[in-house]
C-alpha cells in the first residue's frame, strides 16, 4: 500500500512536470481583468490548440522578466505590458518582434492583421490586445444635486468639495491637469503633448495638480491598485477619483451608484509581447496568434469592459448584443471607443513616457514631496 | 624549571606543545567542516549579493565598451560647446556597429537614464543614417532632431565615459557632476531623495519613540503580573505579530478613513462634528498609527525578557532604603533594563528604517519613503544600479547606526531575550 503511493506520487511530479513544460505561461494583471483574458480567450485557445495556457499574477513593470533572463531560467513566455515597457523591453532584447500579417491571422471579415488593429503598435515586439480609458468617476448618491459633467469639474474644489482620488504615479495625470487647465487635446491630444515638452508645460500641469492638493476644500488621496478608486468612492473617502473605466464598469454591474464621466479622458494601450527565449517560443507564438484573433479578442470584452484591439472584433460583439455574460448589458456603449465616450479624449503617447518617465516621475515625486 | 617543562615528550618523541597543536588543528577543521554549510548559505545568498549590488552600483562599463571611439574623440573636448566633427563622424559609426549588432536599444536604454529624450533620437537616427551622405556629419546628424545640437546630450554622453561611476550615490542626494566636474545640486523641481531619506529617518526615529513609550509599560506589566493574567495578555500582544502584514495594514486603513471606524465613533459621541471628521489617514499620523502597532511586539519581546530577570526584590529593597517609588525605578529599575531597551529600538528601527508596503499604502503622498524609491527603480525605470546605490546607502546608514550604538552602550549589553 504504502508502495502503491509512493509509486503514484513519483508518477503524478513527473506527470506534472511534463505537463508543466509543454503549457504556456501568460503573466497579467490579475483580479477581474485576468479572469476576462482567460475566459474571453485563454481557455479556449488552450482547447482549440491542445496547448495548455497557465495565467500568473504579477504587477507590471519588467523587473521580473529581466531578473529571470540574468538568472539564466526564463519561466514566462507571454506578458501583457504597458505600451512603455514594450517599448524598454523590446530594446533590451527581451521579447520577440513580430512580423504582424504572418504571425497574426486575418480578421474574420478578411481584413489583415495590420489594417484590423486599431492603432500602429508602439514597437515591433508588441501585439495590442484591449483599449481602457483613464477616465474619472463619482458616487451618484454622495455628490449632491449637482453633478459633475467636464474634466475641468473634477479640478473645481468650489462647486464640488472634498478629496480627489489620483493615479500615484506621472503618468495621465499630467495630461488630465492640462486637458482641465484649457488646452483642447487635439487630434489624438497632439495640443497636450506639445505642451508636456516643453518644461513650462510640466510645470503648468504639476502647478494644477499640486493646488489640487493643496486646497482646504480639495485634496488628494494616491492609489495605486485598480481596485481602489471605486473602493474610495464607496467608502466616501473621495467624492470623485481617476481610474480604468473597466474598474468602474465592474463596481457598477455589481451594484455600485457609480457613474463615469467622459471628457478629457486618457485613452491607453494594453498590450502582449513574447518573451524572447521563453521555456516555449514556438508554441507562444501560436497560442498568441489564437488569442489575439478577432473571437479570441471578442471573448474577453464579455466579461469586461476593454474595447478589443481589432476592429472586425467590435463587429461581433455589435452582432452579438447584449454581449456581457449576464446576457442583458449591451457592452459597446461602455467601453471607451463608444463614439459617446470619444467625444474630448487623448491618446497617452507612450513614446513620449518611455522618453521622459523617469524625470517626469522625479519631478512628481517632488511635487508630492513638498505638498503641504 | 623553564627547560624542563620545554622538554615534556609524548610517547613517540614528539614534544607535547606540537603534537597538542597538531591534534587541536584536526578538531578546528571538523569543527569548520560543521559550519561550512551555514557559511556557505552565508556567503551566497548574503555577502555575495551585497558584493553584487556594490558592483552594481559603480559599473558602468557597458556604455564604455559601446562607443569606443566616440570617448577617444571625446577625450579632447572641452565639454562647454558642441563637440567638433570628429566627435559625431565617430558617434556615427561606433552607432552603425551597434545597430548592424542589434544592441543598439541598450545604449538607448542607458543614455535615456543618463539624459531623458535620449532614446526616441536615437531610434530616429536609426531611420535617418541610412541615407546619410560622406563627410559633414555633424549637420547632417543635427538635422535628424534639434535635440543632437543641444550640447547637453553630449554632455550626457561623455559623463558615461569612465567604466566606474559614483553618479549614482551623488544622484541619491540630488547631486550631480556638471561639465566643469564641480559636483552641484540638481535643478530645484527635481530634488527629491534629500527629502525622502530625511523623511524615512524621521518616521524609524519617531515609530521607534512611540514603539517604546507604549511597549515599556506593556512589557513591564507582562512581567509582573501573576502568570496566568500575563499569558493571556502575551497572547494579546503575539496575535498581531502572527497576523498577516497586509491584513494589518488594511484593518487599519478601515479604522482610520474619515468615514471610518473610529471617526464614526468620536462623531457618535460627540467628540467631533459629521462635517469636521480629523483626517487619520492618508498622511503621517496614518503611518506612524500602523506602523507602532504593528512594529510594537518586536519591542515589548525583548523588552519582556529583560524585564522577567530583574528581580522584584531589588525595588522592594530601593523603597524600603528611602527612595520614593519614582526614585527607585529610575535609579534601580530602569538602569536594568537598558540592555532590553536597546535590543528592542534597534530592532525597530532597522525594521522601520526598510519599510515600504505599510506607508505606501496608509501614507498617501507622505507615505514615500526611501524603500518605495528603491522598490520604484527596480521595478518601473529598471534603473538597477540606482537601486543597488541607494540599498547599500540604506545598509551603511543601519551600520552606522548600529556602530554608533555599541559606540555608547555596547553591543554586548544587547539581550534579545
Amino acid at each position: 500500500m504504502r508502495k502503491l503511493s509512493k509509486l503514484l506520487l513519483a508518477i503524478s511530479f513527473v506527470l506534472s512536470i511534463t505537463s508543466s513544460a509543454f503549457a504556456v505561461t501568460v503573466a497579467s494583471w490579475g483580479g477581474a481583468y485576468t479572469n476576462s483574458q482567460k475566459l474571453g480567450y485563454g481557455d479556449p485557445a488552450a482547447k482549440k490548440l491542445g496547448i495548455p495556457v497557465n495565467w500568473v499574477d504579477y504587477s507590471g513593470g519588467l523587473s521580473e522578466i529581466t531578473a529571470q533572463k540574468e538568472a539564466g531560467a526564463i519561466t514566462w513566455d507571454i506578458i501583457d505590458v504597458y505600451a512603455m515597457d514594450t517599448i524598454n523591453g523590446c530594446d533590451e532584447g527581451l521579447f520577440v518582434e513580430f512580423d504582424f500579417d504572418n504571425d497574426f491571422g486575418p480578421g474574420s471579415d478578411g481584413v489583415k492583421a495590420t489594417d484590423d488593429f486599431f492603432a500602429p503598435m508602439p514597437s515591433k515586439c508588441a501585439v495590442g490586445n484591449i483599449l481602457y480609458t483613464w477616465n474619472y468617476a463619482y458616487h451618484n448618491d454622495k455628490i449632491g444635486s449637482k453633478k459633475p459633467k467636464t474634466i475641468k469639474d473634477f479640478f473645481n474644489t468650489k462647486k464640488f468639495p472634498g478629496k480627489r482620488g489620483i493615479y500615484k504615479n506621472p503618468v495621465s495625470n499630467l495630461e488630465i491637469a492640462l486637458a482641465a487647465d484649457g488646452i483642447k487635446p487635439g487630434k489624438g491630444g497632439a495640443n497636450i503633448y506639445k505642451a508636456l515638452n516643453t518644461e513650462k508645460g510640466v510645470q503648468r500641469a504639476l502647478d494644477k495638480i499640486s493646488a489640487l492638493c493643496n486646497d482646504p476644500n480639495g485634496g488628494c488621496v494616491f492609489w495605486s491598485a485598480g481596485a481602489k478608486p471605486p473602493e474610495l468612492l464607496m467608502s466616501g473617502e473621495v467624492v470623485m477619483a481617476t481610474g480604468w473605466n473597466g474598474r468602474f464598469f465592474g463596481a457598477q454591474m455589481s451594484g455600485a451608484p457609480l457613474v463615469q464621466v467622459w471628457d478629457g479622458q486618457g485613452l491607453d494601450y494594453q498590450y502582449m509581447v513574447v518573451v524572447k527565449g521563453g521555456p516555449n517560443e514556438a508554441d507562444a507564438m501560436k497560442v498568441i496568434k489564437e488569442m489575439m484573433s478577432t473571437e479570441g479578442l471578442a471573448g474577453s470584452a464579455k466579461h469586461i469592459a476593454y474595447a478589443p484591439f481589432r476592429k472586425s472584433s467590435l463587429a461581433v460583439i455589435a452582432a452579438g448584443e447584449p454581449w456581457y455574460n449576464d446576457g442583458k448589458t449591451n457592452m459597446l456603449p461602455q467601453m471607451p471607443s463608444a463614439k459617446a465616450n470619444t467625444k474630448n479624449y487623448f491618446l497617452v503617447d507612450a513614446v513620449y513616457w518611455a522618453d521622459n518617465g523617469t524625470e517626469l516621475g522625479e519631478k512628481f515625486e517632488a511635487m508630492k514631496a513638498a505638498l503641504k | 624549571m623553564n627547560t624542563e617543562t620545554k622538554q615534556i615528550l609524548t610517547s613517540d618523541g614528539v614534544p607535547l606543545e606540537k603534537s597538542l597543536k597538531k591534534a587541536e588543528k584536526i578538531n578546528k577543521f571538523k569543527a569548520l567542516l560543521l559550519v561550512v554549510p551555514l557559511l556557505l548559505f552565508l556567503i551566497i545568498t548574503y555577502i555575495a549579493p551585497i558584493g553584487e549590488l556594490l558592483t552594481r552600483s559603480v559599473d558602468d562599463k557597458m556604455i564604455t565598451s559601446m562607443l569606443p571611439e566616440t570617448f577617444k574623440a571625446m577625450e579632447k573636448w572641452d565639454g562647454q560647446e558642441l563637440p567638433s566633427e570628429e566627435v559625431f563622424a565617430s558617434f556615427l559609426s561606433d552607432y552603425r556597429i551597434l545597430v548592424k549588432a542589434k544592441t543598439q536599444g541598450k545604449l538607448g536604454q542607458r543614455l535615456n537614464k543618463e539624459k531623458n529624450g535620449f532614446n526616441s533620437i536615437l531610434k530616429k537616427l536609426i531611420r535617418k543614417m541610412k541615407t546619410f551622405e560622406e563627410g559633414n556629419y555633424k549637420e547632417q546628424i543635427i538635422s535628424v532632431h534639434k535635440r543632437f545640437g543641444d550640447v547637453s546630450y553630449w554632455r550626457a554622453i561623455k559623463r558615461t565615459a569612465p567604466p566606474y561611476t559614483v553618479a549614482k550615490y551623488l544622484k541619491a542626494v540630488d547631486m550631480y557632476t556638471d561639465e566643469n566636474g564641480d559636483i552641484v545640486q540638481v535643478e530645484e523641481g527635481r530634488r527629491v531623495y534629500k527629502k525622502l531619506w530625511v523623511r524615512t529617518l524621521q518616521v524609524a526615529l519617531f515609530v521607534t519613540l512611540f514603539t517604546f513609550l507604549m511597549g515599556y509599560p506593556i512589557a513591564h506589566l507582562l512581567a509582573t503580573i501573576p502568570m496566568k493574567y500575563s499569558n493571556l495578555l502575551m497572547i494579546c500582544v503575539l496575535l498581531p505579530f502572527w497576523t498577516s502584514l497586509l491584513v494589518r495594514t488594511a484593518s487599519w486603513m478601515i479604522l482610520l478613513q474619515q468615514q471610518g471606524v473610529v471617526n464614526d465613533f468620536f462623531v457618535l459621541i460627540g467628540l467631533v462634528s459629521d462635517d469636521d471628521r480629523p483626517v487619520m489617514m492618508y498622511n503621517l499620523v496614518g503611518t506612524y498609527v500602523a506602523m507602532t502597532q504593528i512594529l510594537l511586539p518586536f519591542m515589548v519581546l525583548p523588552l519582556y525578557s529583560v524585564m522577567k530577570t530583574v528581580s522584584p526584590s531589588l525595588m522592594r529593597a530601593g523603597k524600603s532604603l528611602g527612595g520614593t517609588p519614582f526614585v527607585s525605578f529610575w535609579k534601580i529599575y530602569f538602569p536594568l533594563t537598558t540592555s532590553g531597551i536597546g535590543a528592542g529600538s534597534l530592532l525597530v528601527f532597522i525594521l522601520a528604517v526598510g519599510y515600504y508596503i505599510t506607508p505606501e499604502l496608509v501614507g498617501g503622498a507622505s507615505g514615500t519613503l526611501i524603500s518605495n524609491m528603491i522598490a520604484y527603480h527596480m521595478k518601473q525605470t529598471l534603473d538597477w544600479s540606482f537601486a543597488s546605490a541607494m540599498g547599500l546607502m540604506l545598509l551603511c546608514g543601519v551600520m552606522a547606526i548600529y556602530w554608533i550604538y555599541n559606540k555608547l552602550v555596547g553591543i554586548d549589553n544587547i539581550k534579545l531575550g
